[in-house]
C-alpha cells in the first residue's frame, strides 16, 4: 500500500469555504435593490421564482377582479329584488286608491238609495284595509320616508272609513234627511283627498327609486365590464411575459445541453485516447521490463561460475529494479482504471464490507497485536467494490504503519455531523506523519516514509481520494508524527452521479 | 518413425520469444516448440500453406497465442481457430503482457482455454512457461485428430 500515514488538512475544506461564498452571493438579494428597483430584482430572481412571481400577479389579479365584480353583482341583484318590490307597492298603492274610492263611492249610494248591496261594497273595503296596511307597511320596510307616509295614509284612511261609519249610524236612526248633505257632498272627502295625495307621493318617491337603481345598476354594470376587459388584459400581458420567460429559458437551457454535448463527446474522445493509452501501456512497456529482468537471469546463469559478488548483486539489482517499475505500472493501470470504470451503485452495509476486509487480511495480522475498536457503522450508497477497496486500503495502511507499535489500536468509526454526508473515519496509534505534507497525501506515488521504513509504491490513498471523489464525496487525514493518523471519508447521503 | 506433436508458440517479439524458448529448455521441451513471429504465419501453419507447405500433418497439441502481433493479431487468429471445425479442438492458451479486462472477456468469448498474463519477473515468467508446457504439451491429453480426408 502506499503513502499513507501522513497528513494532510484538507484541500476539501478549502472548497467547501468557496462553495458555500459562492451561494451567498446567489442567494442573498438585496433589499436595498428590491426598492430601488424592481426590474432589476426581478432580474436577479431565478427562471422558477421569475415564473412563480408572474403567477402570483396573475392570480391576485384574478382574485381582487373577482370580487369586485361579484361585489357589482350582488349590487345589481339587490337592485332588482328591490325594484320588484317597488312594483308591487305602486300596484298596491293604485290598488287602495281605488278601494278607497270605492268605499266612499258606495257609502254614497247606500245613503241614497239603502240598497243592502252598497254597504256590502263598502264593508268588504272596510274588511280589507288591514290587509292593505299589513302588506304597505311590509313592502315599505326600510324607509323611513315611506314608513311615516305609510302612518299618514293609515291614519287617513281609519278617519275616512269612521266618518263614514258615522254618516251609516246617522242614517239608520235619522233616515236619509238626517245624511241628505252628506250624501251629497261624502262622508270624508277631505280624507280621500289627502290619500290621494299621500298615495301620488309615494309612487313618486317609488318611480324616483327605481330611475335610481336602475341608473346605479347601469354604472355597476359598466364598471364590471371594464374591470373584466382590464383583467383580461393584464393576464394576457403576464401570460405573454411567462411565455417569453420561459422560451427564454428554454433555449438557454438548449445551448447549455449542446455545450455539454460538445465536451462530453470532447471528454469521451480524450478518455477513449486514455484509454487506448494505457492499453498501450500495459502491452507494451512491461516487455521491456520482463526482457531486462529476463537476459539480467539467464546472465547470471550463463556466467555463474565466474560472478564476482559485486557483479551478482549489480545484476540482481537490475532485477529487483525492473520488477518494481512493473508494479509501478500495474499500481497506475489500476488507478487509471478507476476513474474511468463504470459506478454499480447498490446500498453497501459498510459492517459486513469491513468484516469482509478483515477476513483477508488475516494473514498480514498474524502475529500482531492490534486491538480493534470497529463501531456500528450505517448503510451508504455506493459502488461496493470501489468501496472496498477505499476501507482496505486505509485499515491495510493502519496495519503497515503501527507494525513498530508493540500494541496497535486500530479504530473504525462513524461520524454523523450533519443530514448531507457520511464521516467514517480508520484511526491507528502508528507512526503519524507530519502535518505540513498533509497535502501530499492522497497524491499519486506521494510517500511521505522512506521505501526501506515501510513497503509500497504511494498509489493507495491516491486510489482512496479518487475513488470517494467518484461518489460525490471528500477524503481528509489528521496526524502528527509518532502520534497516529485519522483518515476520514465522508460519503454523501444523497445520490450524486459521477 | 513417431514424430510428438508440436508445440506452437506465436510470438513477435523476438526478446519474448527466446526468453519463453529458454523456459522450455529447462522443462527439455524446447525441441518440439515451433515459433511463428505473427498471426499470418500462424495460420499458414495450421492450414499448411506458405512456408509450410511441406510440414508434417498434424494439428499442434497446443497454441500459445500472444495478442498483439503484427499482420493478424491474437484475437483474429483465435477467432479463426474457434470458427474452423478441424481446427476449434486445438487448445489455444493466450499468453500476454496485457491484464486488460476487455481483453479478458473477448478472448474468452471467442473461445480461448486459458489466459496467462505474462509475469514481469523472469523467475516466475519461467515457471508460468514451464508450467504451461509441462500441462499442455505432457499431461494434458490432446484431442484425437480429426481425419484428413474428411476435407
Amino acid at each position: 500500500m502506499e503513502s499513507a500515514t501522513n497528513n494532510e488538512p484538507q484541500i476539501p475544506l478549502s472548497q467547501d469555504a468557496e462553495s458555500a461564498g459562492g451561494e451567498t452571493c446567489l442567494d442573498v438579494p438585496r433589499p436595498y435593490r428590491l426598492w430601488t428597483s424592481p426590474i432589476q430584482w426581478f432580474r436577479s430572481l431565478t427562471i422558477e421564482r421569475r415564473i412563480l412571481s408572474s403567477f402570483g400577479l396573475v392570480f391576485v389579479g384574478i382574485l381582487v377582479i373577482s370580487m369586485v365584480s361579484y361585489r357589482n353583482a350582488s349590487i345589481v341583484s339587490v337592485n332588482s329584488s328591490l325594484d320588484t318590490r317597488s312594483h308591487e307597492l305602486v300596484q298596491l298603492l293604485t290598488d287602495i286608491d281605488v278601494a278607497m274610492d270605492e268605499a266612499e263611492n258606495n257609502h254614497r249610494r247606500y245613503l241614497i238609495t239603502g240598497d243592502v248591496l252598497y254597504l256590502t261594497g263598502y264593508r268588504s273595503v272596510v274588511k280589507q284595509k288591514p290587509v292593505f296596511i299589513r302588506y304597505l307597511e311590509g313592502l315599505a320596510a326600510g324607509s323611513v320616508e315611506q314608513e311615516e307616509r305609510v302612518g299618514l295614509l293609515n291614519r287617513m284612511m281609519n278617519r275616512q272609513l269612521a266618518a263614514e261609519a258615522k254618516a251609516i249610524e246617522q242614517l239608520d236612526g235619522g233616515g236619509f234627511e238626517a245624511v241628505k248633505e252628506i250624501a251629497l257632498e261624502g262622508a270624508a272627502k277631505d280624507e280621500l283627498a289627502e290619500i290621494h295625495r299621500v298615495v301620488g307621493e309615494m309612487e313618486l318617491y317609488e318611480r324616483e327609486a327605481l330611475r335610481r337603481r336602475v341608473l346605479e345598476s347601469a354604472a355597476v354594470t359598466t364598471n364590471t365590464i371594464v374591470l373584466l376587459g382590464v383583467g383580461a388584459a393584464l393576464q394576457l400581458v403576464l401570460l405573454a411575459s411567462v411565455y417569453y420567460l420561459i422560451r427564454h429559458d428554454i433555449t438557454e437551457r438548449r445551448r447549455v445541453a449542446e455545450e455539454l454535448q460538445r465536451r462530453g463527446e470532447l471528454l469521451e474522445a480524450a478518455n477513449k485516447e486514455l484509454e487506448s493509452f494505457s492499453y498501450s501501456v500495459s502491452h507494451d512497456l512491461r516487455a521491456p521490463l520482463r526482457h531486462i529482468d529476463g537476459y539480467a537471469s539467464l546472465l547470471r546463469k550463463a556466467v555463474a561460475d565466474s560472478l564476482s559478488e559485486k557483479a551478482s548483486r549489480y545484476l540482481e539489482t537490475i532485477s529487483a529494479s525492473a520488477t518494481q517499475m512493473g508494479q509501478l505500472i500495474d499500481d497506475l493501470l489500476v488507478f487509471s482504471r478507476m476513474g474511468r470504470q463504470e459506478m454499480l451503485r447498490t446500498n453497501v452495509d459498510l459492517n459486513q464490507l469491513i468484516k469482509a476486509i478483515l477476513n483477508d487480511l488475516r494473514l498480514d495480522l498474524q502475529g500482531r497485536d492490534i486491538s480493534w475498536t470497529i463501531e456500528r457503522l450505517p448503510d451508504v450508497s455506493g459502488d461496493s467494490a470501489m468501496l472496498r477497496q477505499v476501507f482496505m486500503n486505509l485499515i491495510a495502511n493502519a496495519v503497515k504503519f503501527t507494525s513498530t507499535r508493540p500494541k496497535a489500536e486500530i479504530t473504525v468509526g462513524v461520524d454523523i455531523r450533519n443530514t448531507e454526508e457520511i464521516v467514517v473515519f480508520v484511526r491507528d496509534n502508528g507512526v503519524g506523519f507530519n502535518m505540513d505534507y498533509v497535502s501530499k497525501l492522497f497524491g499519486v506515488f506521494q510517500r511521505l516514509h522512506r521505501v526501506d521504513e515501510f513497503e509500497g509504491t504511494g498509489i493507495g490513498l491516491a486510489n482512496v481520494r479518487r475513488i470517494v471523489h467518484r461518489h460525490g464525496g471528500r477524503t481528509w487525514a489528521e496526524g502528527a508524527i509518532d502520534q497516529g493518523a485519522t483518515f476520514y471519508v465522508a460519503l454523501p447521503t444523497r445520490r450524486i452521479g459521477s | 518413425m513417431i514424430v510428438a506433436k508440436p508445440i506452437l508458440l506465436a510470438e513477435d517479439n523476438p526478446r519474448d520469444a527466446e526468453l519463453a524458448m529458454a523456459a522450455m529448455e529447462e522443462q527439455n521441451i524446447s525441441d518440439k516448440v515451433i515459433v511463428c513471429h505473427d498471426g499470418a504465419e500462424v495460420l499458414d501453419y495450421l492450414y499448411c500453406r506458405g512456408s509450410f507447405k511441406s510440414r508434417s500433418k498434424g494439428n499442434p497439441v497446443v497454441i500459445f497465442l500472444d495478442l498483439k502481433m503484427p499482420k493478424v493479431n491474437g484475437l483474429e487468429v483465435l477467432q479463426t481457430i474457434k470458427g474452423d471445425t478441424n481446427l476449434r479442438s486445438i487448445p489455444v492458451v493466450m499468453l500476454t503482457s496485457s491484464r486488460e479486462e476487455r481483453d479478458l472477456r473477448e478472448s474468452y468469448a471467442l473461445g480461448a482455454n486459458a489466459y496467462v498474463v505474462k509475469p514481469v519477473e523472469f523467475h516466475q515468467f519461467v515457471s508460468a512457461v514451464k508450467e504451461l508446457g509441462a500441462f499442455w504439451g505432457v499431461i494434458n491429453e490432446p484431442p484425437p485428430e480429426v481425419s484428413r480426408s474428411a476435407k
